[in-house]
């Protein structure tokens, strides 16, 4: 058996991308502050102008898009190590598959979000009751949005010639999706444009699911499992398009 | 060193950067991004808002702009290695500073003109008025670019910048009263919203357009802090790019 045969293949690389992530904030405070924090300034400023009513709302709404700025932080993670550091190349040529470093990535950068995402989940519960369920339907969104933000911000990644790129690109697709999808309002305030046009964003279904298990938004049983469906099958032909876009290799 | 010579090359490398970004219309269109956001926000929540919030926008799109600089001269600095050619040349630090911060005005001003549009349609005010608001955002754009080289002086590492300039750009543009009415902050903060060069600004702003009257006593304090911020930050932000012009 050649030597190379005997590299391992699966598994162990994931819990070192965790390592990863934990030692980039371990070293720069301010990586594991800003995302912890961010979400709150919006917050805090959504409750001076908004109607007191949705505030629990948009507490969901405000981890729904931590997890999708994981994205963001995913595009600038991936454009470091691609531009500046020249580690893709390294990974590219080592045993490591494109998919794996994809989910690497992902994790690493969720590792900083998380404490955020637990921070909001506490200040949920104190909002008001969250049955298991509804518990259960967060997770599970708050997964699916992560990882498709997560390729969509490597995709973009592998596409961009420089760092400076990186800030406008990031803001444009990551800022752009998260306030057309209605993660802190209802979609239903929406203008009906508005709301058409969400429609084609898994980040809508994600956050509609959401407010109906809280039953911060009435919704049926028949309407919770059709937006469950629709977020996966758009998350799914989200994930697809941002795979094909993915360049692993330079030409 | 005598005066005019210390600036002299602003304009050279006022052009050099106007350049630079006007080759990128990404960033330009996406200047104004988190400006249109929080408008959208206030649009969809609290439309009766607006006016300020408009206003508001104007004022954060000047603070912003000044602090594009921290991504661009550490950009130039760490990525390129370009700054120790320019302090190597008859380029003096203090026009380095003061043409990469006005070229990124000039490159970034577009979007901030449809703001500008935008907010003298929905709040008309005299032509007083109006010289004392663009007064008011020449200081925040001095404060915040001056704040922002300073600090891009620090970073070794690109990576490590984008978290501190989300968190300068938040704390500073999205807490305080810039999108809103200074009475809907708390009111034994507002002393501390009139001293921020942001809310300061948004503050001073709409008292010129009448939009939201101060006491005198507000007046003068925002009006103090703000004018005091921009010479005191723009004369420290000059000292220290002559003394951080060459690495250790």
């Amino acid at each position: 058996m050649a030597a190379v045969d005997a590299v391992p293949r699966t598994g162990r690389v994931l819990p070192a991308w965790g390592l990863i992530g934990w030692r980039w904030i371990s070293r720069n405070p301010a990586a594991a502050i800003v995302p912890v924090l961010l979400p709150f300034l919006f917050l805090y400023f959504l409750r001076i102008i908004s109607p007191p009513e949705y505030f629990p709302l948009a507490v969901a709404g405000a981890m729904l898009y931590t997890a999708q700025n994981v994205g963001s932080w995913c595009l600038m993670d991936a454009a470091v190590n691609r531009i500046e550091l020249h580690l893709q190349d390294m990974f590219a040529a080592s045993p490591l598959g494109k998919v794996r470093y994809l989910v690497g990535v992902a994790i690493s950068n969720l590792i900083p979000a998380a404490p955020a995402i637990l921070v909001q989940a506490i200040l949920l519960a104190s909002l008001r009751p969250v049955t298991a369920m509804a518990w259960a339907v967060l997770a599970g969104s708050i997964l699916v949005i992560w990882l498709l933000f997560s390729a969509i911000g490597i995709a973009l990644s592998t596409r961009i010639q420089s760092q400076r790129e990186v800030w406008p690109i990031g803001n444009l697709v990551f800022s752009v999706l998260g306030i057309l999808a209605p993660l802190y309002y209802p979609l239903s305030i929406l203008p009906p444009a508005w709301q058409a046009v969400a429609r084609l964003l898994p980040s809508t279904y994600a956050a509609e699911l959401v407010q109906g298990s809280l039953g911060l938004v009435p919704l049926s049983g028949e309407a919770m499992a059709l937006d469950a469906i629709l977020l996966v099958a758009f998350a799914g032909a989200g994930i697809a398009m941002a795979l094909r876009l993915y360049r692993w290799r330079e030409p | 060193m005598a005066f005019i010579p210390r600036w002299r090359g602003t304009g050279v490398f006022l052009g050099t950067e106007l350049r630079m970004v006007l080759h990128d219309p990404l960033a330009i269109a996406s200047s104004a991004l988190v400006e249109g956001i929080l408008l959208v926000f206030v649009w969809v929540l609290a439309r009766d808002l607006l006016p300020f919030a408009l206003l508001g926008s104007l004022v954060y799109s000047l603070f912003l702009i000044g602090q594009f600089i921290l991504s661009e001269a550490a950009y130039i600095r760490i990525d390129h290695r370009l700054n120790e050619m320019y302090h190597a040349s008859p380029l003096s630090p203090e026009a380095y500073f003061l043409g990469m911060a006005s070229g990124l005005a000039v490159g970034f001003l577009p979007t901030t003109l449809v703001l500008f549009a935008l907010t003298l349609v929905l709040v008309p005010t005299s032509l007083a008025g109006l010289g004392a608001v663009l007064l008011v955002l020449l200081a925040v754009w001095t404060i915040s670019a001056s704040m922002a080289y300073t600090i891009s002086t620090l970073f070794k590492d690109m990576k490590a910048i984008w978290p501190w300039a989300s968190l300068i750009a938040n704390v500073l543009g999205v807490v305080p009263p810039v999108f809103y009415p200074l009475a809907l902050w708390p009111a034994e903060w507002r002393a501390l919203a009139l001293v921020l060069p942001t809310s300061a600004g948004a503050a001073l702003a709409g008292a010129a357009v009448g939009l939201q009257p101060l006491a005198a006593g507000e007046l003068l304090l925002a009006g103090a802090a703000l004018g005091l911020q921009a010479a005191g930050s723009f004369a420290f932000a000059t000292w220290w790019a002559r003394r951080s012009a060459r690495e250790a």
